[in-house]
């Protein structure tokens, strides 16, 4: 161990012109590592702030403007990905034990979906877990969707005599002619009405322009003129190019910093998709169900007058601080899967105008199925039932950041956007 | 004195060839050390295992079940490299690559090696570049292994045909090939930061175990934060949170976005651990 001791302590008259001609000092040689850590942490800083920093230069409109902007753009064919956060104050749940891709997940935390649509009637959805994935397909009358965690495929179509009926009524919407109740609004009409609805119970007005997904677009504020709602405001960017709403916020009133609910683009492309992103087969292997849809009769097209509720709901309050009551659903029985418990809910079998809110219905509505397929998988709704609500004197109460629902023991169940209490003192 | 004070004396006057030849034999010391070897057939037996195991039990009651893609090997043998990679990517990749990385210096600092290195007309920049490409060999080889083996008992036990990407899409089995290339060339990649930061640690101690311990333990630890909520927001800062990444190949449209934010990543460790590396390294006071 003759080569001992600090080199720096040494004294080293030679050193200039020998061992120090590459001219970096040991201190030097160390601030390398600082400058380099200072180079990384600057080259993942800066795109997204210079991404962030113009977004000006868009001509000022009224709400009214986008609004009708909005109405009167054609639906844009598009690919991109889109990122789902919640912070809803719920109980932290044990998510990972859901297991892969499952639209469970969407109930607390961060999800991503990559979504592609050809503007028509075809798209995909896919919501990605770590090394899993779960898929919605639309053509036309028929969807599937791909669980990869269970390999399996649920094929929803409709019967013959509806998909007859689906083709007519879609080629005569092409043609233009579609049978429809009254006049249709012209999209300035239509913003205008929007916005009038909204200004009854909202202060409607536009934010500074933003940038969502790398795209200059206009934010629409609306908030609530009530004070007792737990919604602060809600906030929609919408592409100033192609009037594509991007990104969706919903604050509450008690978290200032961050949206309780935000639905956004983080990168999207306007354009076509391949073909076969669009176009689904079942892989082989994998385990397949049909669900034949039933396509609504011609007279329930017309959208349900307002005022009139299906059975055993009512509506008490006004604009934001309206609580939708529900009597006789056996909750606990629909938690456990019981099928008898499902013909108790209020307008069991719903229809909706939209065919996609439909076959969103049909795919979390209880349809006597556990296990393979079905979305909430294995999990075990009772316990996760257990874990969300708290016990009140009235029930079951579930508080969130922006919702509160309070199932009663007498088979009642309380839905509003106002504090429990509220609905404490309703349900009393 | 000399060989004490800096690294730049003793290589003074550079020799032609010298490096070549520091490199070939920096190969054959890695590649021909018996425990990287057992490491190595050590790994490459996970994906062995794994196949005659789902081949025994694929008729029974247990078959096709799994998490990650193990309930797909069965059904197609090319899903068995994915398979493996998935299983070893946890731990004993990192392990294997924190002995091989964690050991490239301190390992000769401990055998009282490092001086006599040292002495060869090289610099110690490229010294430590020698060494780093040693590691980086290893750490390839070590993925490679666990691949080839994948690859050959997958389609020995199962068979190679189209393969249903995680979108439910079935793609061609070349198509399928090139995917599983991909993944095992990202995975690969995402061990790049691993052998940056073993070799720094390696650059710290004369004791190699601690360096390989430490270098492990970075691994596992940054595994273990990037499960906890709370750290949310230095997440995509850590060393393993793109190492799933690879799953991107077998979706659709792999997205190059996330593939390249994964790299991205990589290369920020190896640039910050190889200059930190590289200050300790050309400043040490190497004794042993």
């Amino acid at each position: 161990m003759t080569h001992s001791g600090a080199m720096t302590e040494q004294p080293m008259p030679q050193m200039p012109t020998t061992s120090r001609r590459r001219g970096l000092s040991n201190r030097a040689r160390w601030t390398v590592p600082l400058v380099a850590a200072a180079a990384v942490g600057i080259a993942f800083a800066a795109p997204p702030l210079l991404a962030s920093a113009d977004s000006s230069g868009l001509p000022t409109i009224s709400p009214e403007q986008l609004a009708a902007q909005v109405a009167a753009a054609p639906q844009q064919p598009l690919s991109g990905t889109v990122v789902y956060t919640a912070r809803l104050g719920l109980p932290a749940l044990p998510f990972k034990d859901v297991g892969g891709a499952n639209p469970v997940s969407l109930l607390g935390g961060s999800s991503t979906m990559r979504v592609w649509t050809d503007g028509a009637e075809r798209s995909r959805a896919a919501l990605l877990g770590d090394v899993s994935e779960y898929s919605v397909v639309q053509d036309g009358p028929q969807a599937w969707t791909y669980s990869s965690t269970d390999n399996a495929v649920v094929h929803y179509t409709l019967d013959a005599a509806d998909t007859a009926r689906y083709d007519d009524l879609s080629a005569k919407a092409a043609a233009g002619d579609l049978p429809v109740t009254g006049d249709l609004p012209t999209p300035a009409e239509a913003g205008q009405q929007a916005v009038a609805m909204a200004k009854q119970y909202s202060t409607v007005a536009l934010d500074a322009q933003t940038t969502v997904a790398g795209r200059d677009a206009y934010q629409l504020v609306v908030t609530p003129k009530s004070q007792t709602t737990l919604i602060g405001r809600i906030v929609v960017a919408v592409d100033a190019k192609t009037s594509t709403p991007l990104r969706l916020q919903v604050w509450s009133r008690s978290d200032t910093k961050t949206p309780s609910l935000e639905l956004g683009f983080t990168d999207v492309s306007f354009g076509t998709p391949a073909d076969s992103v669009l176009s689904f087969s079942a892989p082989p292997g994998a385990s397949t169900k049909d669900v034949v849809v039933p396509l609504p009769e011609e007279g329930a097209q017309a959208p349900a007058v307002p005022g009139t509720l299906p059975e055993g709901v009512t509506v008490s309050g006004t604009g934001w601080d309206s609580v939708v009551q529900a009597f006789g659903v056996d909750v606990p029985g629909l938690l456990a899967g019981d099928p008898a418990a499902a013909t108790s809910l209020p307008g069991a079998k719903r229809q909706f105008d939209s065919k996609g809110a439909q076959q969103l219905y049909d795919q979390f509505a209880p349809e006597n199925k556990r296990g393979s397929g079905s979305p909430i998988g294995s999990l075990d709704t009772s316990a996760l039932y257990d874990q969300l609500t708290t016990v009140v004197p009235e029930g079951h109460l579930l508080t969130s950041a922006l919702l509160s629902v309070l199932v009663t023991d007498d088979g009642r169940v309380l839905v509003g956007a106002v504090p429990g209490a509220t609905l404490q003192a309703l349900a009393r | 004195m000399s060989l004490v004070e800096s690294p730049s004396a003793v290589a003074a006057q550079p020799v032609r060839g010298a490096l070549g030849r520091l490199a070939r034999s920096e190969l054959r010391l890695v590649f021909g050390r018996r425990r990287n070897i057992v490491l190595l057939v050590g790994l490459s037996l996970v994906p062995l295992l794994l196949g005659l195991v789902l081949f025994l039990t694929q008729d029974s009651a247990l078959g096709g079940q799994g998490p990650g893609f193990i309930g797909n090997v069965t059904g197609n043998g090319l899903f068995l490299v994915v398979a493996a990679l998935f299983i070893c990517l946890p731990f004993l990749l990192p392990l294997t690559i924190g002995i091989a990385s964690g050991d490239a210096v301190a390992g000769e600092a401990s055998a009282g090696t490092l001086r006599y290195l040292l002495v060869v007309p090289v610099s110690r920049t490229r010294l430590l570049g020698v060494k780093a490409m040693g590691a980086l060999l290893f750490a390839g080889a070590a993925v490679l292994s666990i691949a080839i083996v994948g690859l050959v008992a997958g389609a020995a036990f199962f068979g190679l045909r189209d393969i249903t990407l995680l979108s439910g899409t079935t793609v061609p089995l070349l198509d399928g090939v090139v995917r599983v290339a991909g993944v095992v060339a990202y995975v690969a990649l995402s061990m790049t930061g691993l052998v940056a930061v073993g070799l720094f640690f390696s650059t710290l101690t004369e004791v190699p175990v601690g360096a390989m311990a430490a270098t492990v333990v970075v691994a596992i630890v940054s595994g273990v934060l990037d499960q906890l909520p709370a750290l949310h927001a230095i997440a995509p800062a850590l060393l393993t949170h793109h190492w799933l990444g690879f799953a991107e190949f077998l979706r659709l449209e792999p997205d190059w976005h996330v593939l390249g934010q994964g790299l991205a990543l990589q290369a920020a460790w190896v640039v910050i651990f190889g200059a930190l590396a590289w200050s300790r390294f050309t400043t040490a006071d190497v004794s042993s």
